[in-house]
């Protein structure tokens, strides 16, 4: 068995998109790959938490950023971890145009139908670190 | 007085994505930032005081801050007073949970009606804390409350804005960040001062009202205030 991959979303409160992150990370742990994914609180990296900075050192991670400051990505670097792949919301958006997200204690439809579009994205990336272990 | 932010609360949450009470604080933050008290409060991204600027750092130095935290670990309670500055109130959901005999919150994505509670109680909380602290008076230069003795020797009050302007300058061949530099190099510029030694003194005194200013390095300063005041008046090329 592979070891679990990292996903690291953005914490943010104040944007949709940071919302849209947070989602698509919580469908993947719980629904699309609960055996191989876990996930990380930004806030424990930025307070060096031991376990959160074992975890992310010993495993790939996957950032997924609300906005360009990139905070999730910075952090995981930040603690010692390797990035296998970063997600920008803002770039997934734009693949996705027919989803317009909006809301931030609640996701719109077009928001969650975002957020499941990127965690499909994610699981992916997670399946081809796993070596394929599970199929998408 | 330069266009600066109003008095206003800051309010940081822990966010913990791993547990049910930091969706609680992330949720009972926008509650207070939305619709509880959106005139008087502002909020920033925790990680932003390791990922972001001098601006981002600034944050609890310049705003009375109010930190939300899931759990005992108080990431939020101790991220800011780390990277930022002591926050002026702390709030941890376990406690309120705990201490108002509530059901324990669950649920990730979804709150379970505890969990709804737990932010409804919160945010309450929350919004308890910014009336009071918006009572006091805040130093922003030193970032703490001003004392009732000092309070009758200095008034710093603030115009609307958003955000911390901030530019790093050389003092003594250092590098020194200062808050509200930006604006009120702008604002005097727009009240048709020309750049002279009285101006300079002028600005000397607005510049350590928002920020320390060792009397040692007094002529430092007023150097540099007289350089970058020149350069805006296009008197002087830039240094970087």
């Amino acid at each position: 068995m592979s070891p679990k991959v990292i996903i690291v979303p953005c914490s943010g409160i104040g944007k949709t998109y940071g919302t849209v992150s947070r989602e698509a990370a919580y469908e993947v742990i719980e629904d699309l790959r609960p055996e191989t994914a876990q996930l990380v609180a930004l806030s424990m990296l930025v307070m060096g938490e031991e376990n959160a900075c074992a975890a992310v050192a010993a495993n790939p991670a996957i950032t997924i950023d609300g906005c360009k400051l990139a905070c999730a990505t910075k952090m995981v670097q930040e603690s010692g971890g390797e990035v296998a792949q970063e997600f920008a919301v803002l770039d997934v958006y734009r693949r996705y145009r027919q989803f317009k997200p909006n809301g931030i204690a609640e996701l719109n439809e077009g928001g969650l139908q975002l957020a499941h579009a990127l965690a499909e994205e994610v699981s992916a990336v997670i399946d081809n670190l796993q070596g394929g272990e599970e199929d998408a | 007085m330069p266009n600066l932010p109003q008095k206003k609360v800051g309010i940081v949450a822990c966010s913990g994505e791993e547990m049910a009470e930091g969706t609680v604080t992330r949720l009972a933050a926008l509650k207070v930032l939305e619709e509880l008290r959106p005139d008087d409060t502002v909020t920033i991204c925790l990680p932003l005081f390791l990922a972001g600027g001098e601006g981002d750092r600034a944050f609890a130095r310049f705003y009375p801050t109010i930190a939300v935290d899931g759990c005992e670990l108080r990431c939020a309670a101790r991220a800011t007073e780390q990277y930022s500055g002591k926050p002026a109130a702390s709030v941890v959901v376990t406690d309120i949970v705990a201490g108002r005999g509530m059901g324990q919150p669950a649920g990730l994505r979804r709150l379970n009606e505890a969990g709804q509670q737990a932010v409804a109680e919160t945010a309450v909380t929350i919004a308890d804390l910014v009336d009071s602290l918006l009572d006091k008076k805040w130093s922003r230069r030193e970032g703490h409350f001003i004392e009732a003795e000092e309070q009758q020797s200095k008034v710093a009050g603030c115009a609307c804005g958003s955000g911390i302007p901030v530019q790093t300058v050389q003092i003594n061949g250092a590098a020194v960040t200062l808050i509200a530099l930006p604006p009120l190099l702008e604002q005097f510029k727009q009240m048709g001062k020309r750049p002279s030694p009285e101006t300079t003194a002028e600005l000397l005194e607005q510049v350590k009202i928002y920020n320390p200013v060792p009397a040692a390095d007094e002529t430092a300063y007023l150097q540099m205030l007289d350089h970058e005041y020149a350069t805006l008046w296009g008197e002087l090329e830039p240094t970087l």
